[in-house]
């Protein structure tokens, strides 16, 4: 649904993009189905300052349609080349406010790997290889909002973010965030929580019908369990092994 | 501007096929000129609901190959001006419908000035159940008052709003609930869900109830759309479904519990 996918540009060869990308959606081609993608060139914006036609960005579009990916914006371009960019007809994002761009531009252009690496979600976070300069970079949780009912059969994964629902989910729905998840509606699927084992995840509904609840690898049925907070507001965490249903208040 | 509605369920047998004859006569019967498609391909149907299947020359497959016009393939209603079905192929199977093929068939019903195409989609999640909802702006989903039923209204709500081209292009597929066969007297006896439960399950708007009456048999087996039959209180639940669509505000009917089982309670409470 409003799944977000940023690609780091690497290098400037639209093929080699496309194949890494092409590879990366063959690995899970539903999860990455039509989604959203935005376009960052933090990395190759040296080389586009030298060179302002360097990067066909129609091409690049083309390109990315092709993968199955739908194209929605570029970010961290240079200013000059904003019109050459729209005229691609491309969205110009705003550069994400924690973002260590600048360090970026001049640590990378020398690098000219040609490669390309797909993330999802979390606007800060960057690819692991650029360790040295990135290692100190604040790791800020993004979050996702899904506005429309999760319905059967549905999967809906937040990467690296907080997940809100503000409609029902349904069962046999499974919604996964690895951080927190808070469902203003009655939860009636899966629900998992903290999936890359953040333990301090947490799980927020108003009405606690689902059939499973999972906080960092922790599972139970709810009907399984004794609660007495079925089909009430509560609050799902984790106590050391044990899932807490607690009220919400 | 024309509309392609698409009538579907997921589940097999709560009455797509039904409801897509009634609806589509009642679109016409009000003026709109309409054309009804069927996309089960291998078990076509509604031209026996609608009681043309003696007419059926050239079929919806046919003119997605090019072996026929449209013209030649779709069959005129004799009793509601206005109203065309394009029937499906009974010889092949839905693997015969092609996205494109498709979307020239109703690129070209739309520039025939068809107000209304409505598609009914075979049961199913496979192929025939994805072309008839791809192309569709509005979508009718017909469910029984039982659990199996709403559960895979859900699911085919699910790939309508994540699958569709008006999806993959950033819109929505507007949303209506058409609930079948609906008895007040057997959810009142607690055997069958309430509308009220299914619309909380689905949480999507309720355009219509059709209560479960002899007369949809007979209409069907007779080849009558039963919005034809004004005698019957599924034929004027039917005509009230279309009036709401067409934007007017219609309270719903025949959703009272029958005499005797009233005259039981009221001996009860009374």
């Amino acid at each position: 649904m409003s799944m977000l996918n940023v690609l780091l540009l690497e290098g400037l060869d639209i093929e080699a993009i496309a194949a890494e990308l092409q590879k990366k959606h063959d690995e899970a081609p539903q999860f990455f189905m039509q989604s959203p993608l935005i376009v960052d060139c933090s990395q190759v914006a040296g080389a586009l300052e030298e060179d302002a036609s360097a990067l066909d960005f129609a091409a690049l579009k083309a390109a990315l349609l092709q993968t199955g990916f739908i194209p929605v914006g570029v970010r961290n371009a240079p200013a000059a080349l904003n019109e050459t960019v729209a005229q691609g007809g491309w969205a110009i994002m705003r550069t994400a406010p924690s973002s260590s761009a600048s360090t970026n531009t001049t640590a990378d252009a020398k690098d000219s790997q040609q490669a390309s690496d797909v993330e999802n979600g979390n606007e800060s976070k960057q690819s692991a290889q650029d360790d040295a300069q990135q290692i100190k970079a604040p790791q800020t949780m993004s979050s996702m909002t899904i506005e429309r009912p999760v319905r059967s059969g549905q999967q809906i994964y937040a990467a690296n973010a907080d997940m809100t629902i503000l409609a029902p989910t349904s069962a046999g729905s499974e919604v996964v965030a690895d951080g927190s998840i808070h469902v203003y509606g009655p939860l009636r699927g899966r629900v998992l929580a903290g999936a890359r084992g953040n333990e301090s995840a947490r799980i927020f509904c108003q009405s606690l019908q689902a059939e499973l609840i999972a906080i960092a690898g922790r599972y139970q049925l709810l009907d399984e369990s004794d609660t007495e907070l079925k089909g009430k507001p509560a609050m799902i965490r984790l106590e050391g092994e044990k899932l807490i249903i607690e009220p919400l208040v | 501007m024309s509309k392609v509605i698409v009538v579907t369920s997921g589940k097999g047998g709560v009455g797509k096929t039904t409801s897509s004859a009634a609806f589509a006569s009642g679109l016409a019967s009000q003026g709109h000129k309409t054309a009804v498609i069927d996309f089960d391909v291998g078990l076509r149907n509604l031209d026996l609901i609608m009681g043309v299947e003696r007419r059926v020359v050239y079929d919806f497959v046919n003119v997605i190959n090019g072996e026929a016009t449209l013209k030649q393939a779709l069959i005129k209603d004799k009793r509601v001006d206005n109203l065309y079905i394009l029937p499906a192929s009974q010889t092949r199977d839905k693997d015969a419908l092609t996205k494109e093929g498709v979307e020239s068939v109703i690129e070209e019903l739309k520039k025939e000035g068809f107000e209304y195409i409505v598609c009914d989609s075979p049961a199913g999640i496979e192929k025939g159940a994805f072309m008839a909802l791809y192309f569709a702006d509005e979508a009718i989903v017909v469910t029984n008052p039982e659990v199996s039923s709403v559960r895979d209204s859900d699911r085919i709500l699910g790939i309508l709003q994540s699958r569709s081209k008006a999806a993959e292009e950033g819109r929505t597929v507007k949303e209506h609930l058409l609930i079948t066969r609906y008895s007040p007297n057997r959810v009142e006896g607690g055997d069958m869900l309430s509308k009220d439960d299914i619309v909380e399950i689905l949480s999507v708007p309720l355009i219509g109830v059709i209560p479960e009456s002899e007369s949809v048999l007979q209409a069907s087996n007779s080849g009558n759309p039963v919005i034809l039959d004004d005698e019957s209180e599924a034929g004027k639940a039917y005509m009230d479904v279309v009036r709401r669509f067409l934007g007017e505000d219609v309270p719903l009917r025949f959703m009272q519990v029958t005499e005797e089982k009233k005259g039981f309670f009221s001996k009860l409470f009374g």
